[in-house]
Protein backbone atom coordinates (compact mmCIF):
# COMPACT_ATOMS: atom_id res chain seq x y z
CA UNK A 1 0.00 0.00 0.00
CA UNK A 2 2.68 2.01 1.19
CA UNK A 3 4.75 1.50 -2.15
CA UNK A 4 1.85 2.38 -4.30
CA UNK A 5 1.20 5.29 -2.73
CA UNK A 6 4.97 6.37 -2.69
CA UNK A 7 4.67 6.02 -6.81
CA UNK A 8 1.38 7.91 -7.28
CA UNK A 9 2.31 10.59 -4.97
CA UNK A 10 4.54 12.81 -7.63
CA UNK A 11 2.28 12.03 -10.75
CA UNK A 12 -0.76 12.86 -8.99
CA UNK A 13 1.42 16.31 -7.21
CA UNK A 14 2.70 17.38 -10.13
CA UNK A 15 -1.44 17.50 -11.74
CA UNK A 16 -2.45 19.33 -8.90
CA UNK A 17 0.49 21.79 -8.89
CA UNK A 18 -0.10 22.06 -13.06
CA UNK A 19 -3.64 23.14 -12.32
CA UNK A 20 -2.99 25.00 -9.31
CA UNK A 21 -0.21 27.29 -11.21
CA UNK A 22 -3.05 27.40 -14.00
CA UNK A 23 -5.93 29.13 -12.14
CA UNK A 24 -3.26 31.16 -9.90
CA UNK A 25 -1.76 32.57 -13.62
CA UNK A 26 -5.71 33.24 -14.33
CA UNK A 27 -4.90 33.17 -18.53
CA UNK A 28 -7.88 31.79 -19.80
CA UNK A 29 -5.79 30.42 -22.23
CA UNK A 30 -3.26 28.38 -20.58
CA UNK A 31 -4.07 24.32 -20.85
CA UNK A 32 -4.97 22.64 -17.00
CA UNK A 33 -5.08 19.15 -16.70
CA UNK A 34 -9.79 19.55 -16.22
CA UNK A 35 -9.65 21.57 -19.71
CA UNK A 36 -7.03 18.99 -21.34
CA UNK A 37 -9.71 15.88 -19.91
CA UNK A 38 -12.36 17.77 -21.46
CA UNK A 39 -10.62 18.79 -24.45
CA UNK A 40 -9.39 14.77 -24.86
CA UNK A 41 -13.18 13.63 -24.65
CA UNK A 42 -14.40 15.88 -26.93
CA UNK A 43 -11.34 14.99 -29.61
CA UNK A 44 -11.99 11.39 -28.92
CA UNK A 45 -16.02 11.44 -29.47
CA UNK A 46 -15.81 13.80 -32.63
CA UNK A 47 -13.30 10.97 -34.18
CA UNK A 48 -10.43 13.63 -35.01
CA UNK A 49 -7.62 12.58 -32.64
CA UNK A 50 -8.08 8.97 -33.93
CA UNK A 51 -8.06 9.83 -37.44
CA UNK A 52 -4.72 12.28 -37.31
CA UNK A 53 -3.35 9.62 -35.27
CA UNK A 54 -4.17 6.40 -38.05
CA UNK A 55 -2.81 8.80 -40.84
CA UNK A 56 0.48 9.31 -38.39
CA UNK A 57 0.57 5.19 -38.08
CA UNK A 58 -0.31 4.15 -41.19
CA UNK A 59 2.50 6.46 -42.40
CA UNK A 60 5.33 5.26 -39.90
CA UNK A 61 4.53 1.24 -40.50
CA UNK A 62 4.85 2.19 -43.94
CA UNK A 63 8.13 3.75 -44.01
CA UNK A 64 9.29 1.68 -41.18
CA UNK A 65 8.59 -1.49 -44.16
CA UNK A 66 10.62 0.60 -46.91
CA UNK A 67 13.70 0.56 -44.72
CA UNK A 68 13.32 -2.97 -43.15
CA UNK A 69 13.44 -4.26 -46.85
CA UNK A 70 16.21 -2.03 -47.63
CA UNK A 71 18.24 -2.47 -44.96
CA UNK A 72 17.83 -6.40 -43.72
CA UNK A 73 19.35 -7.44 -47.14
CA UNK A 74 21.86 -4.80 -47.09
CA UNK A 75 22.84 -5.71 -43.56
CA UNK A 76 23.20 -9.29 -44.37
CA UNK A 77 25.28 -8.53 -46.96
CA UNK A 78 27.54 -6.05 -45.85
CA UNK A 79 27.69 -7.90 -42.33
CA UNK A 80 28.60 -11.36 -44.15
CA UNK A 81 31.04 -9.75 -46.78
CA UNK A 82 33.92 -8.02 -45.49
CA UNK A 83 35.20 -6.29 -48.44
CA UNK A 84 30.97 -4.93 -49.12
CA UNK A 85 31.58 -3.68 -46.04
CA UNK A 86 34.57 -1.51 -46.42
CA UNK A 87 33.18 -0.05 -49.25
CA UNK A 88 29.95 1.23 -48.38
CA UNK A 89 30.66 1.92 -45.18
CA UNK A 90 32.27 5.41 -45.79
CA UNK A 91 28.65 6.33 -47.15
CA UNK A 92 26.66 4.71 -44.57
CA UNK A 93 28.82 6.66 -42.21
CA UNK A 94 28.22 9.79 -43.88
CA UNK A 95 24.90 10.04 -43.72
CA UNK A 96 24.28 8.04 -40.57
CA UNK A 97 24.97 11.57 -39.11
CA UNK A 98 22.52 13.65 -41.02
CA UNK A 99 19.35 13.67 -39.30
CA UNK A 100 15.51 12.80 -40.74
CA UNK A 101 14.44 16.33 -40.17
CA UNK A 102 17.67 17.89 -41.51
CA UNK A 103 16.63 16.46 -45.45
CA UNK A 104 13.23 17.25 -44.90
CA UNK A 105 13.58 20.33 -46.85
CA UNK A 106 14.80 18.54 -50.04
CA UNK A 107 12.14 15.85 -49.76
CA UNK A 108 9.73 18.25 -50.01
CA UNK A 109 11.24 20.08 -52.96
CA UNK A 110 11.61 16.42 -54.50
CA UNK A 111 8.22 14.69 -53.10
CA UNK A 112 5.76 17.43 -51.90
CA UNK A 113 4.18 17.32 -48.53
CA UNK A 114 2.30 13.98 -49.28
CA UNK A 115 1.98 11.05 -48.00
CA UNK A 116 5.10 9.94 -50.39
CA UNK A 117 7.47 12.82 -48.56
CA UNK A 118 6.23 11.34 -45.31
CA UNK A 119 7.07 7.86 -46.33
CA UNK A 120 10.17 8.66 -47.57
CA UNK A 121 11.53 10.41 -44.13
CA UNK A 122 10.21 8.12 -42.04
CA UNK A 123 11.78 5.30 -44.30
CA UNK A 124 15.33 7.63 -43.94
CA UNK A 125 15.35 7.70 -40.12
CA UNK A 126 14.50 3.58 -39.99
CA UNK A 127 17.22 3.01 -42.10
CA UNK A 128 20.26 3.38 -40.29
CA UNK A 129 19.18 1.61 -37.13
CA UNK A 130 18.19 -1.40 -38.38
CA UNK A 131 21.10 -1.43 -40.94
CA UNK A 132 24.08 -0.95 -37.78
CA UNK A 133 21.95 -3.65 -35.96
CA UNK A 134 22.03 -6.24 -38.60
CA UNK A 135 25.40 -5.92 -39.41
CA UNK A 136 26.42 -5.71 -36.02
CA UNK A 137 24.16 -8.80 -35.21
CA UNK A 138 25.86 -10.74 -38.38
CA UNK A 139 29.65 -9.70 -37.49
CA UNK A 140 28.55 -10.84 -34.07
CA UNK A 141 27.49 -14.09 -35.20
CA UNK A 142 29.13 -17.58 -33.22
CA UNK A 143 32.05 -18.71 -35.80
CA UNK A 144 31.67 -21.78 -34.70
CA UNK A 145 28.08 -22.46 -36.23
CA UNK A 146 29.19 -21.34 -39.51
CA UNK A 147 32.21 -23.57 -39.61
CA UNK A 148 30.24 -26.26 -38.35
CA UNK A 149 27.07 -25.20 -41.42
CA UNK A 150 30.44 -25.30 -43.81
CA UNK A 151 31.58 -28.24 -42.80
CA UNK A 152 28.44 -29.91 -43.37
CA UNK A 153 28.71 -28.89 -46.72
CA UNK A 154 25.64 -26.42 -46.27
CA UNK A 155 24.82 -24.22 -49.90
CA UNK A 156 25.10 -20.57 -48.93
CA UNK A 157 21.59 -19.62 -49.21
CA UNK A 158 20.96 -22.66 -46.77
CA UNK A 159 23.86 -21.10 -44.85
CA UNK A 160 21.96 -17.87 -44.90
CA UNK A 161 18.27 -18.59 -43.97
CA UNK A 162 19.55 -21.76 -41.45
CA UNK A 163 21.75 -19.88 -39.99
CA UNK A 164 22.98 -16.70 -40.31
CA UNK A 165 19.44 -15.35 -40.00
CA UNK A 166 18.12 -16.55 -36.91
CA UNK A 167 21.56 -16.05 -35.07
CA UNK A 168 21.42 -12.19 -36.53
CA UNK A 169 17.92 -12.22 -35.55
CA UNK A 170 17.71 -10.84 -32.22
CA UNK A 171 19.99 -8.13 -33.19
CA UNK A 172 17.97 -7.44 -36.02
CA UNK A 173 14.98 -6.81 -33.96
CA UNK A 174 16.42 -4.54 -31.62
CA UNK A 175 17.15 -2.16 -34.45
CA UNK A 176 13.72 -2.67 -35.57
CA UNK A 177 12.63 -1.40 -32.42
CA UNK A 178 14.93 1.48 -32.13
CA UNK A 179 14.01 2.23 -35.72
CA UNK A 180 10.60 2.20 -34.72
CA UNK A 181 11.32 4.92 -32.50
CA UNK A 182 12.83 7.17 -34.19
CA UNK A 183 10.49 6.79 -36.93
CA UNK A 184 7.51 8.00 -34.82
CA UNK A 185 9.53 11.43 -33.60
CA UNK A 186 10.49 11.65 -37.14
CA UNK A 187 6.72 11.71 -38.26
CA UNK A 188 5.85 13.84 -35.47
CA UNK A 189 8.68 16.41 -36.81
CA UNK A 190 7.73 15.96 -40.58
CA UNK A 191 4.44 16.66 -40.03
CA UNK A 192 4.79 19.51 -38.21
CA UNK A 193 7.30 20.99 -40.19
CA UNK A 194 5.22 20.70 -43.19
CA UNK A 195 2.05 21.74 -41.01
CA UNK A 196 3.74 25.39 -40.87
CA UNK A 197 4.21 25.40 -44.61
CA UNK A 198 0.39 24.95 -45.36
CA UNK A 199 -0.79 21.49 -47.09
CA UNK A 200 -3.18 19.70 -45.74
CA UNK A 201 -1.78 15.86 -45.25
CA UNK A 202 -3.06 15.65 -41.81
CA UNK A 203 -1.47 13.36 -39.34
CA UNK A 204 -0.97 14.23 -35.42
CA UNK A 205 1.94 16.54 -35.78
CA UNK A 206 -0.30 19.08 -37.91
CA UNK A 207 -3.18 18.53 -36.34
CA UNK A 208 -1.15 19.66 -33.27
CA UNK A 209 0.27 22.98 -35.26
CA UNK A 210 -3.19 23.75 -36.45
CA UNK A 211 -4.19 23.60 -32.78
CA UNK A 212 -0.96 26.17 -32.31
CA UNK A 213 -1.20 28.27 -35.35
CA UNK A 214 -5.00 28.42 -36.36
CA UNK A 215 -7.61 27.49 -33.47
CA UNK A 216 -5.04 28.45 -30.75
CA UNK A 217 -6.60 25.41 -28.56
CA UNK A 218 -3.29 24.63 -26.38
CA UNK A 219 -5.61 21.87 -24.18
CA UNK A 220 -5.94 20.40 -27.98
CA UNK A 221 -1.90 20.68 -27.96
CA UNK A 222 -1.96 18.67 -24.95
CA UNK A 223 -4.34 16.12 -25.61
CA UNK A 224 -2.08 15.39 -29.40
CA UNK A 225 1.36 15.10 -26.77
CA UNK A 226 -0.46 12.45 -25.03
CA UNK A 227 -1.68 10.65 -27.70
CA UNK A 228 1.61 11.04 -29.13
CA UNK A 229 2.99 9.53 -25.93
CA UNK A 230 0.63 6.45 -25.84
CA UNK A 231 1.38 5.49 -29.30
CA UNK A 232 5.34 5.90 -28.79
CA UNK A 233 4.50 3.41 -25.70
CA UNK A 234 2.51 1.05 -27.45
CA UNK A 235 5.31 0.95 -30.66
CA UNK A 236 7.51 0.04 -28.15
CA UNK A 237 5.91 -2.51 -26.44
CA UNK A 238 4.71 -4.55 -29.65
CA UNK A 239 7.91 -4.83 -30.74
CA UNK A 240 9.26 -5.78 -27.33
CA UNK A 241 5.99 -8.27 -27.72
CA UNK A 242 7.18 -9.19 -31.03
CA UNK A 243 10.97 -9.75 -29.85
CA UNK A 244 10.14 -11.98 -26.79
CA UNK A 245 7.93 -13.96 -28.95
CA UNK A 246 10.05 -14.43 -31.82
CA UNK A 247 13.53 -14.75 -30.15
CA UNK A 248 12.32 -16.55 -27.15
CA UNK A 249 16.54 -17.68 -26.77
CA UNK A 250 17.74 -14.42 -26.59
CA UNK A 251 17.43 -11.55 -23.42
CA UNK A 252 18.55 -9.05 -25.76
CA UNK A 253 16.82 -5.99 -23.57
CA UNK B 1 42.39 -12.62 -43.05
CA UNK B 2 38.98 -12.56 -40.46
CA UNK B 3 40.42 -11.20 -37.09
CA UNK B 4 42.35 -7.88 -37.23
CA UNK B 5 45.22 -8.29 -34.49
CA UNK B 6 44.70 -6.37 -31.46
CA UNK B 7 45.62 -3.11 -30.74
CA UNK B 8 46.33 -0.05 -33.43
CA UNK B 9 46.35 -1.14 -36.67
CA UNK B 10 49.55 -1.23 -38.81
CA UNK B 11 50.35 1.08 -40.75
CA UNK B 12 49.81 0.27 -44.03
CA UNK B 13 46.25 -0.90 -43.35
CA UNK B 14 45.74 2.05 -42.13
CA UNK B 15 46.57 3.47 -45.52
CA UNK B 16 44.12 0.92 -47.20
CA UNK B 17 41.41 2.24 -45.01
CA UNK B 18 41.87 5.89 -45.70
CA UNK B 19 42.28 4.73 -49.73
CA UNK B 20 38.60 3.12 -49.68
CA UNK B 21 37.42 5.58 -48.03
CA UNK B 22 38.57 8.50 -50.82
CA UNK B 23 38.21 5.86 -53.50
CA UNK B 24 34.49 5.03 -51.83
CA UNK B 25 33.52 8.88 -52.04
CA UNK B 26 35.27 9.77 -55.10
CA UNK B 27 32.51 7.01 -56.67
CA UNK B 28 29.52 8.51 -54.60
CA UNK B 29 30.13 11.81 -55.49
CA UNK B 30 30.60 10.73 -59.50
CA UNK B 31 27.00 8.81 -59.24
CA UNK B 32 26.05 12.34 -57.87
CA UNK B 33 27.73 14.23 -60.70
CA UNK B 34 25.95 12.17 -63.15
CA UNK B 35 22.31 11.94 -61.16
CA UNK B 36 22.71 15.82 -61.54
CA UNK B 37 23.83 16.34 -65.62
CA UNK B 38 21.05 13.76 -66.05
CA UNK B 39 18.30 15.33 -64.24
CA UNK B 40 19.99 18.93 -65.46
CA UNK B 41 17.29 20.49 -63.10
CA UNK B 42 19.87 23.00 -60.63
CA UNK B 43 16.18 23.31 -58.39
CA UNK B 44 16.17 19.44 -57.65
CA UNK B 45 19.29 18.01 -57.68
CA UNK B 46 22.44 20.74 -57.59
CA UNK B 47 25.54 19.05 -59.14
CA UNK B 48 28.49 18.77 -56.41
CA UNK B 49 30.11 21.60 -57.60
CA UNK B 50 27.49 24.28 -56.91
CA UNK B 51 26.67 22.66 -53.51
CA UNK B 52 30.73 23.35 -53.31
CA UNK B 53 30.77 26.32 -54.16
CA UNK B 54 27.40 27.12 -51.99
CA UNK B 55 29.49 26.10 -49.41
CA UNK B 56 32.81 27.90 -50.17
CA UNK B 57 29.88 30.86 -49.95
CA UNK B 58 28.68 30.55 -46.97
CA UNK B 59 31.81 30.01 -45.03
CA UNK B 60 32.92 33.53 -46.78
CA UNK B 61 30.37 35.60 -46.02
CA UNK B 62 30.10 34.05 -42.31
CA UNK B 63 26.91 32.65 -42.79
CA UNK B 64 28.04 29.07 -42.38
CA UNK B 65 30.21 30.20 -38.94
CA UNK B 66 26.60 32.05 -37.38
CA UNK B 67 24.28 29.94 -37.58
CA UNK B 68 26.68 26.64 -37.10
CA UNK B 69 28.27 28.38 -33.75
CA UNK B 70 24.38 29.35 -32.79
CA UNK B 71 23.15 25.61 -32.93
CA UNK B 72 26.56 24.56 -31.15
CA UNK B 73 25.73 26.60 -28.55
CA UNK B 74 22.56 26.20 -28.15
CA UNK B 75 23.00 22.35 -27.77
CA UNK B 76 26.38 23.16 -25.49
CA UNK B 77 23.44 24.94 -23.37
CA UNK B 78 20.95 22.63 -23.49
CA UNK B 79 23.03 19.67 -22.06
CA UNK B 80 24.91 21.60 -19.55
CA UNK B 81 21.19 21.87 -18.22
CA UNK B 82 20.52 18.74 -18.95
CA UNK B 83 23.38 17.16 -17.57
CA UNK B 84 23.17 19.19 -14.06
CA UNK B 85 19.67 18.11 -13.71
CA UNK B 86 19.56 14.52 -14.88
CA UNK B 87 23.22 13.12 -13.74
CA UNK B 88 22.07 14.29 -9.95
CA UNK B 89 18.20 12.61 -10.42
CA UNK B 90 19.96 9.43 -12.04
CA UNK B 91 22.39 8.96 -9.76
CA UNK B 92 19.48 9.22 -6.51
CA UNK B 93 17.26 7.01 -8.88
CA UNK B 94 19.92 4.27 -8.91
CA UNK B 95 21.03 4.77 -5.37
CA UNK B 96 17.45 4.42 -3.55
CA UNK B 97 14.80 2.53 -4.04
CA UNK B 98 12.04 4.92 -2.56
CA UNK B 99 13.49 7.83 -5.14
CA UNK B 100 13.00 5.66 -7.74
CA UNK B 101 9.33 4.61 -6.49
CA UNK B 102 8.57 8.37 -6.45
CA UNK B 103 10.44 9.27 -10.18
CA UNK B 104 9.42 6.61 -12.03
CA UNK B 105 6.09 6.82 -12.91
CA UNK B 106 6.42 10.67 -14.08
CA UNK B 107 9.66 9.65 -16.16
CA UNK B 108 7.52 6.68 -17.86
CA UNK B 109 5.25 8.92 -18.18
CA UNK B 110 6.99 11.86 -19.76
CA UNK B 111 9.78 9.46 -21.47
CA UNK B 112 7.82 8.62 -24.59
CA UNK B 113 6.82 11.81 -25.70
CA UNK B 114 9.08 13.46 -28.09
CA UNK B 115 10.84 16.12 -27.70
CA UNK B 116 9.93 17.83 -30.79
CA UNK B 117 6.25 16.83 -29.57
CA UNK B 118 6.96 19.76 -27.41
CA UNK B 119 7.45 21.82 -29.99
CA UNK B 120 4.09 23.70 -30.56
CA UNK B 121 3.51 24.01 -26.74
CA UNK B 122 7.02 25.77 -26.31
CA UNK B 123 6.34 27.83 -29.18
CA UNK B 124 3.53 29.12 -26.68
CA UNK B 125 5.41 28.69 -23.72
CA UNK B 126 8.69 30.61 -24.75
CA UNK B 127 7.80 32.64 -28.15
CA UNK B 128 10.17 31.98 -31.28
CA UNK B 129 13.71 32.58 -30.51
CA UNK B 130 16.89 30.70 -27.80
CA UNK B 131 14.87 29.51 -25.33
CA UNK B 132 12.51 27.10 -27.33
CA UNK B 133 15.39 25.09 -29.15
CA UNK B 134 17.18 25.09 -26.02
CA UNK B 135 14.29 23.83 -24.02
CA UNK B 136 13.41 20.98 -26.99
CA UNK B 137 17.41 19.92 -26.64
CA UNK B 138 17.49 19.57 -22.97
CA UNK B 139 14.40 18.06 -22.92
CA UNK B 140 15.27 15.42 -25.88
CA UNK B 141 18.56 14.51 -23.32
CA UNK B 142 17.11 14.64 -20.14
CA UNK B 143 15.77 11.04 -20.36
CA UNK B 144 18.62 8.91 -21.98
CA UNK B 145 21.09 10.68 -19.20
CA UNK B 146 18.63 9.81 -16.79
CA UNK B 147 17.74 6.59 -17.30
CA UNK B 148 21.82 5.52 -18.26
CA UNK B 149 22.95 6.90 -14.80
CA UNK B 150 20.35 5.38 -12.79
CA UNK B 151 21.27 1.95 -14.92
CA UNK B 152 25.13 2.63 -14.82
CA UNK B 153 24.37 3.42 -10.67
CA UNK B 154 22.24 0.32 -10.12
CA UNK B 155 24.72 -1.82 -12.13
CA UNK B 156 27.80 -1.12 -9.96
CA UNK B 157 29.27 -4.77 -8.95
CA UNK B 158 27.73 -5.67 -5.69
CA UNK B 159 31.44 -6.98 -4.50
CA UNK B 160 33.12 -3.82 -4.94
CA UNK B 161 30.29 -1.94 -2.41
CA UNK B 162 30.76 -5.07 -0.19
CA UNK B 163 34.37 -4.67 -0.23
CA UNK B 164 34.26 -0.47 -0.07
CA UNK B 165 31.87 -1.00 3.31
CA UNK B 166 33.76 -3.61 4.95
CA UNK B 167 37.04 -0.99 4.53
CA UNK B 168 34.63 1.38 6.19
CA UNK B 169 34.14 4.03 3.36
CA UNK B 170 30.15 5.04 3.45
CA UNK B 171 28.32 7.40 2.47
CA UNK B 172 29.81 10.29 -0.31
CA UNK B 173 33.28 8.34 -0.11
CA UNK B 174 31.34 5.72 -1.56
CA UNK B 175 29.34 7.26 -4.49
CA UNK B 176 31.95 9.25 -5.38
CA UNK B 177 35.05 6.84 -5.36
CA UNK B 178 33.48 4.06 -5.60
CA UNK B 179 29.72 3.97 -7.84
CA UNK B 180 30.39 6.84 -9.77
CA UNK B 181 33.56 5.56 -11.33
CA UNK B 182 32.06 2.35 -11.72
CA UNK B 183 28.92 3.77 -13.78
CA UNK B 184 31.26 6.26 -15.64
CA UNK B 185 31.04 4.01 -18.71
CA UNK B 186 27.35 3.61 -18.94
CA UNK B 187 26.41 7.60 -17.83
CA UNK B 188 29.14 8.76 -21.20
CA UNK B 189 27.51 5.99 -23.25
CA UNK B 190 23.92 7.80 -22.38
CA UNK B 191 25.70 10.74 -22.83
CA UNK B 192 26.54 10.08 -26.71
CA UNK B 193 22.87 8.70 -26.99
CA UNK B 194 21.97 12.54 -25.65
CA UNK B 195 23.96 14.74 -27.65
CA UNK B 196 23.04 12.76 -30.74
CA UNK B 197 19.20 13.02 -30.36
CA UNK B 198 19.29 16.35 -28.61
CA UNK B 199 21.40 17.27 -32.22
CA UNK B 200 18.21 15.98 -34.58
CA UNK B 201 15.97 17.72 -31.95
CA UNK B 202 17.36 20.79 -32.44
CA UNK B 203 16.80 20.98 -36.52
CA UNK B 204 13.39 20.24 -35.77
CA UNK B 205 12.96 23.09 -33.31
CA UNK B 206 15.10 25.50 -35.41
CA UNK B 207 13.25 24.52 -38.59
CA UNK B 208 9.92 25.33 -36.99
CA UNK B 209 10.49 28.20 -34.33
CA UNK B 210 14.43 30.10 -34.43
CA UNK B 211 15.09 32.93 -36.15
CA UNK B 212 18.89 31.12 -36.38
CA UNK B 213 20.80 28.18 -36.68
CA UNK B 214 21.65 25.42 -38.71
CA UNK B 215 17.81 24.11 -39.35
CA UNK B 216 16.75 28.01 -39.49
CA UNK B 217 18.98 28.15 -42.50
CA UNK B 218 17.94 25.02 -44.15
CA UNK B 219 14.30 26.15 -44.00
CA UNK B 220 15.30 29.66 -45.18
CA UNK B 221 16.92 28.44 -48.15
CA UNK B 222 14.55 26.40 -49.39
CA UNK B 223 12.00 28.86 -49.60
CA UNK B 224 14.45 31.12 -51.54
CA UNK B 225 14.69 27.66 -53.68
CA UNK B 226 18.70 27.34 -53.01
CA UNK B 227 18.64 23.56 -53.17
CA UNK B 228 22.61 24.15 -53.50
CA UNK B 229 22.43 25.97 -50.67
CA UNK B 230 20.47 23.14 -48.62
CA UNK B 231 22.13 20.84 -49.41
CA UNK B 232 25.68 22.27 -48.44
CA UNK B 233 24.08 23.16 -44.83
CA UNK B 234 22.83 18.99 -44.36
CA UNK B 235 26.34 18.43 -44.96
CA UNK B 236 27.87 20.96 -42.26
CA UNK B 237 25.07 19.41 -39.83
CA UNK B 238 26.39 15.74 -40.98
CA UNK B 239 29.73 16.73 -40.50
CA UNK B 240 28.96 18.38 -36.71
CA UNK B 241 26.95 15.65 -35.63
CA UNK B 242 29.22 13.15 -36.80
CA UNK B 243 32.74 15.62 -35.14
CA UNK B 244 30.37 15.91 -31.65
CA UNK B 245 30.17 12.00 -31.45
CA UNK B 246 33.66 12.02 -32.45
CA UNK B 247 34.67 14.09 -29.94
CA UNK B 248 32.64 12.55 -27.16
CA UNK B 249 34.47 8.97 -28.21
CA UNK B 250 37.70 10.41 -27.69
CA UNK B 251 36.40 11.65 -24.07
CA UNK B 252 34.96 8.37 -23.37
CA UNK B 253 38.50 6.15 -24.35
CA UNK B 254 40.19 9.14 -22.28
CA UNK B 255 37.79 8.61 -19.04
CA UNK B 256 36.82 5.10 -19.41
CA UNK B 257 39.65 3.16 -21.04
CA UNK B 258 38.89 0.20 -19.37
CA UNK B 259 35.25 0.27 -21.55
CA UNK B 260 34.83 -1.52 -25.21
CA UNK B 261 34.00 1.30 -27.87
CA UNK B 262 30.67 0.68 -29.04
CA UNK B 263 29.27 2.09 -31.91
CA UNK B 264 25.89 3.91 -31.21
CA UNK B 265 22.70 2.23 -33.05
Amino acid sequence: MKWLAIRLMSPVGLLVLWEVLVRLSGSPRAPSPSTVFVAAGELIASGELLAGLSTSIVRVLAGFVVACLVAVPLGLVMGAVRSVERNLDPVVESFRPVAAIAILPLVILWLGTGNTAAIAIVAYAAFFPVLVNTISGVKNVEPSLLRAAHTMGLSPLTRLHAVLLPAAMPSILVGMRIALGVAWTAIIAAELAVGAKSGSSGGIGQMMFVFYAYSIQLSGIVVCMAAVGVVAFCLDRLVSLCLTFITPWSNAR
Amino acid sequence: MRTAPAGRPPRNARAHGVLVYFRTMLIFIGIWFVGAMLISNRLLLPSPTSVFWALLDAARDGDLAFHAFTSLLRLVVAMLAAAVIGLPLGLVIGLSRSWEDAFELPIELLRPIAGIAWIPLALFMFGIGNTLPVFIMFYTALFPLIIGTAAGVRGTDRRLLAAARTMGVTGMPLVLHVVLPSALPSIIVSLRLAVAAAWTAVVAAELVGAPSGLGYAIEYFRSMLATDHVIAFIVVIGILGSLTDKLLRLAETWLTPWSRDRVLP
